[in-house]
């Protein structure tokens, strides 16, 4: 690795104690290099939703180690102290939804996170508008967010996702409620993101029309991953 | 940094500042209950203040003239008058009733003051309108609660006053409004009775044999003469000499054996602690009743207002949102919800309440005081209640399944 | 440019929350404990006051004249009711003489009697006296004796008293006979003077004890009013005042008159003065005696000098005085008082000069730390 990307290594997790204990993830090995979009496969209950909460710091692991960047933030325990400082610099999310804040208008829904870290409001907002203008929502950038379409809200969701340039993105069925011109859409967008920001993107999904554009896909059974080959046919 | 609970305020303006109102009514009645409880004491104090007397001297083993009735004689004021220490002294006479004017009467408390000068124990203090009475007869001065104006004639028993004077906040501990009259005329009217009556006590006494002697003429002319004249008064006003002790001449007072004399402060301990005391302890229980109901609504419109945002604060605290930036949205809102409801209320209560209550309303500025810090108090620890709540959401529910 | 709108939205919501502040802050510092007392104020006058006094009375007739039997009987006839004019010395009724005639009858017979005595007293001693002198011519002819002689001077001396008797006898009756004539003549109601029944205490047939009224007979032409005035108001009163009557029926039209005179009896009972008020022209029709009537006296004007309004006069602290404004600073001003009028102006001796500014009328009660505010009139209360 090269200060970039993910890699997490044996990473286990088991829910509750004793009689009633469940392991959800057994060991899990996995590699995302920086501008690299993987898919995460996995039917329900095989652990996908633990691994990305693991990956995304939201629940601890059990065991195990996490790399992010080059930065050790798991190694049988938590190394970071504020994780919620880290998911604001280091990880971002892509929901199912947008879940953008109603009350906020759209570049300030993306702008909070860099002004969280810290920035100063005009260079937070200039930051999300150079992303709008990558993502061509840049005209809609005064708007509040009830008065965007769902494909513009999903591509401010991307915006809020990236701007605070974190070496991985956690997508989470992002084309679920989407068709599929919609759909391959996004995933054109997110690897152009990844290219251009150079960022690992992880993108969870049972989407089929999304998977073959993948060039590599984790699947994810009982809690442990195999990798394969995806067809990672090209985007239109 | 910008300010989450500000934006979100803008956002929801409406249904915030619909919430403030609402808010504001209920805090606005609580505050205009303490002033009615405060109105209601003030009204007991109005009486003794305005009537200017350090001492009332009435009838022996009597709360009178105010709590109790009192009777005594209207010479007795003359042997007052001459004991050391004393300034002043005047007869005054107190009846609650109906005064007729036009075609609409008016309960009120009719005080007959002595004749003399403005000053006179027993004389309203001070005017809003008018003049005081110059006419030992058939002249009035009337409280605006009345309703009545300079120049209207009122009926008072079967004599017709005109009213020369207007004053304001001269009122009987039970908040009717006082009409003054000389007090020859009180006492008549406080005594006479109807034509139909006084019909029949003549007659009456004229088949009394021991009145009608044929003997000794003129002796039943006296005898009703003396039936329809009424030398009692209610109470003697005293005022003191300076440099003189108000027990001390109470006490020389006292030493006329068929005679109690109160002090002010025993005056308000009967009216405030008897008299009113009922009514207090009810408006406070009122009182203390509501401002407990606000503390539970407040509290609960600022929870249901947290948990409306419950998923967004999810999302905030999944992308990296601090904890004390969450606490501050939920606080700050809080606090301005109680702010503005504060403002509504104390604007309804002056503006709205006060005017329109039968009673007096007495809003103190320490009462004001005390509400806002009660209202931001409530507001504060609602919100914790509410931050608690926000504390406990994961922030990976904002992760499906 | 992009940072415009923000401003804007933060500018509409402080234009919206504006209004509601400044009202907050109004009602705050306008009303209650913490606003400044609202008062009138008034200029101190130069002025002539009319004084005058106000008393109210009844009208009563001056001279009532009761009319009674002396002594105890019953009443045989009336002449005249309530309301008849009546003239000096017009019978007006009489009482019973019951057993009076017969009794006169009586005392005539007597009379007669006596005097029938008296004309036989008169004849003996006629012939007495005759004897007495024959008798002494015969003793002057030595024919009788000496005490024949004497005899008959002693039964002459004796005819001559009996004769004195009988005369003083006829005297008597006749003195008793005027006596009963006198009372027959007593029975009559006569009335002393013309004026009007206003009174009939007894119908015929009733028993009349002496000195009980039958009827009452008043003198309309003199019809006064009995006022009285509060003494501690009455400085000044006395006799030939101009005043002016009000009777209680006409209540629009006040009478002239004058005080007639002052009691010199004041009613200490009642804290009174008395006085007797009358008019310059007796109102036609008369008004019914014991009609209520308020009676106005005007005092003679008194010269110009600083005036006040009563409503203005105050005491604090034991002090009559008035609240003054002096370069924007209140200040209790205690005063000596003079005359007053029945507007409500007040003379000042002592304490106040002409174009002192003073407080007349203020909404709540002063004292010397009050914030004030003057208005034209105070707030709730019409001009």
């Amino acid at each position: 690795m090269d200060g970039k990307g993910v890699r997490i290594e044996g990473l286990k997790k088991r829910y509750g104690r004793g009689d009633t204990a469940v392991d959800a993830l057994k060991g899990v090995d996995m590699e995302v290099a920086p501008g690299e979009v993987v898919g995460l496969v996995g039917p329900s209950g095989s652990g996908k939703s633990t691994l990305l909460k693991c990956l995304g710091a939201v629940i601890e692991p059990t065991a195990g180690r996490m790399i992010l960047g080059d930065e050790i933030i798991y190694d049988d325990g938590w190394q970071v102290d504020d994780l919620r400082a880290l998911r604001r610099d280091k990880i971002g999310f892509i929901f199912q939804a947008p879940y953008l804040i109603p009350f906020l208008d759209v570049t300030d829904n993306v702008a909070l996170l860099p002004m969280l870290a810290g920035r100063p409001n005009p260079e937070a907002r200039r930051m999300a508008l150079e992303l709008f203008k990558a993502l061509e929502v840049e005209h809609r950038a005064r708007a509040m967010p009830s008065q965007l379409s769902g494909g513009e809200q999903q591509r401010v969701a991307i915006a809020r996702g990236l701007v605070n340039r974190p070496p991985v993105i956690l997508a989470d069925e992002p084309t679920a409620p989407l068709d599929s011109e919609r759909a391959l859409a996004v995933i054109r967008i997110l690897n152009e993101m990844a290219r251009q920001f150079e960022t690992a993107i992880i993108v969870v999904t049972h989407d089929e029309k999304i998977i073959p554009t993948f060039r590599r896909i984790y699947h994810i059974r009982d809690g442990v991953t195999y990798e394969e080959a995806g067809e990672g046919r090209a985007i239109a | 940094m910008i300010s989450l609970a500000g934006r979100d305020i803008m956002h929801s303006l409406g249904k915030f500042v619909f919430t403030g109102l609402g808010l504001g009514l209920l805090i606005g009645i609580t505050l205009s209950m303490a002033g009615i409880y405060r109105g209601l004491v003030d009204d007991g104090k109005a009486l003794l203040d305005n009537s200017g007397a350090d001492l009332w001297v009435v009838q022996r083993d009597t709360l009178g003239p105010y709590a109790e009735s009192s009777s005594i004689h209207d010479d007795v004021w003359r042997g007052i008058r001459s004991l050391p220490g004393v300034a002043r002294a005047a007869n005054a006479t107190y009846f609650t009733m109906q005064v007729r004017q036009g075609g609409r009467d008016v309960r009120a408390m009719v005080a007959g003051i002595a004749a003399g000068a403005p000053g006179t124990p027993g004389w309203p203090p001070y005017l809003v309108a008018g003049r005081q009475i110059t006419r030992g007869h058939y002249e009035a001065v009337a409280d605006i609660a009345t309703g009545f104006a300079l120049g209207d004639r009122l009926r008072i028993r079967r004599n017709l006053y005109t009213v020369v004077g207007l004053t304001r906040r001269m009122v009987s501990s039970g908040g009717d409004p006082m009409v003054f009259i000389p007090l020859k005329d009180a006492q008549e009217a406080q005594f006479l009775k109807d034509n139909d009556a006084i019909r029949q006590q003549r007659q009456r006494t004229g088949e009394n044999p021991a009145f009608n002697r044929p003997q000794v003429p003129g002796l039943l002319e006296a005898v009703i003469a003396s039936q329809s004249t009424n030398p009692y008064v209610n109470a003697v006003l005293v005022q003191i000499e300076p440099g003189h002790e108000v027990a001390a001449v109470a006490e020389a007072i006292r030493r006329w054996k068929r005679l109690t004399v109160y002090t002010r402060s025993q005056m308000e301990e009967i009216l405030v602690g008897k008299m009113i005391a009922t009514s207090a302890r009810q408006i406070f229980m009122f009182l203390v009743i509501l401002s407990l109901v606000s503390a539970a609504i407040v509290a609960f419109i600022i929870y249901t207002l947290t948990l409306g945002k419950i998923r967004e604060i999810a999302v905030l605290k999944l992308i990296g949102t601090r904890n004390r930036t969450i606490v501050g949205l939920i606080m700050q809102q809080a606090v301005a919800l109680g702010a503005i409801g504060f403002m509504v209320g104390k604007i309804t209560a002056t503006l709205v309440m006060a005017p329109i209550f039968p009673k007096y309303v007495l809003l103190q500025p320490l009462d004001s005081v005390i509400g806002f810090g009660a209202v931001m108090v409530i507001c504060l620890l609602s919100s914790i209640v509410a931050i608690r709540a926000a504390m406990k959401v994961d922030p990976a529910e904002a992760i499906g399944g | 440019m992009k940072r415009f709108p923000v401003h804007k939205r933060t500018l509409v919501m402080l234009a919206g929350f504006l209004p509601l502040i400044a009202l907050f802050i109004y009602v705050a510092l306008r009303s209650g404990a913490l606003a400044p007392v609202p008062v009138t104020m008034a200029r101190v006058e130069n002025r002539a006051i009319s004084p005058a006094l106000f008393g109210i009375g009844t009208v009563e007739a001056r001279y009532t004249y009761r009319i009674g039997p002396a002594v105890t009987g019953r009443v045989k006839r009336l002449e005249v009711d309530v309301g008849d004019p009546v003239e000096a010395g017009q019978v007006l009724g009489a009482m019973d003489p019951i057993d009076l005639d017969e009794r006169i009858r009586a005392s005539e017979a007597t009379v007669q009697r006596a005097a029938a005595q008296v004309n036989e007293a008169e004849v003996r001693h006629g012939y007495a006296l005759a004897q007495a002198r024959r008798y002494q011519q015969l003793l002057e002819a030595r024919t009788t004796s000496e005490e024949i002689v004497l005899t008959k001077k002693n039964e002459q001396q004796a005819a001559e008293a009996g004769l004195n008797a009988a005369r003083g006898e006829a005297a008597r009756v006749r003195a008793e006979l005027e006596a009963l004539l006198a009372q027959r003549k007593n029975l009559d109601l006569v009335a002393p003077a013309a004026g009007l029944v206003t009174a009939r205490h007894a119908d015929p047939g009733a028993t009349i004890v002496a000195g009980q009224a039958v009827i009452d007979v008043i003198d309309p032409a003199h019809l006064w009013v009995n006022v009285r005035f509060d003494q501690i108001t009455a400085y000044g009163l006395a006799a030939d005042l101009p005043v002016h009557i009000v009777l209680r029926s006409q209540a629009v039209e006040p009478r002239p008159g004058r005080i007639l005179r002052v009691e010199p009896l004041a009613d200490a009972v009642t804290e009174e003065t008395l006085a007797k008020a009358v008019f310059d022209e007796l109102p036609q029709p008369l008004p019914p005696l014991g009609e209520l009537a308020e009676v106005t006296v005007d005092l003679p004007p008194l010269a110009a000098g600083p005036v006040i309004p009563n409503a203005a006069i105050q005491r604090l602290d034991g002090q009559l005085g008035v609240w003054r404004v002096s370069d924007g600073d209140l200040a209790f001003t205690p005063v000596t008082l003079g005359v007053a009028a029945l507007d409500g102006s007040v003379q000042v001796r002592d304490g106040l000069k002409v174009d002192d500014q003073i407080i007349v009328y203020s909404a709540r009660a002063l004292h010397p730390r009050s914030r004030i505010r003057v208005a034209e009139h105070l707030p709730g209360v019409k001009p």
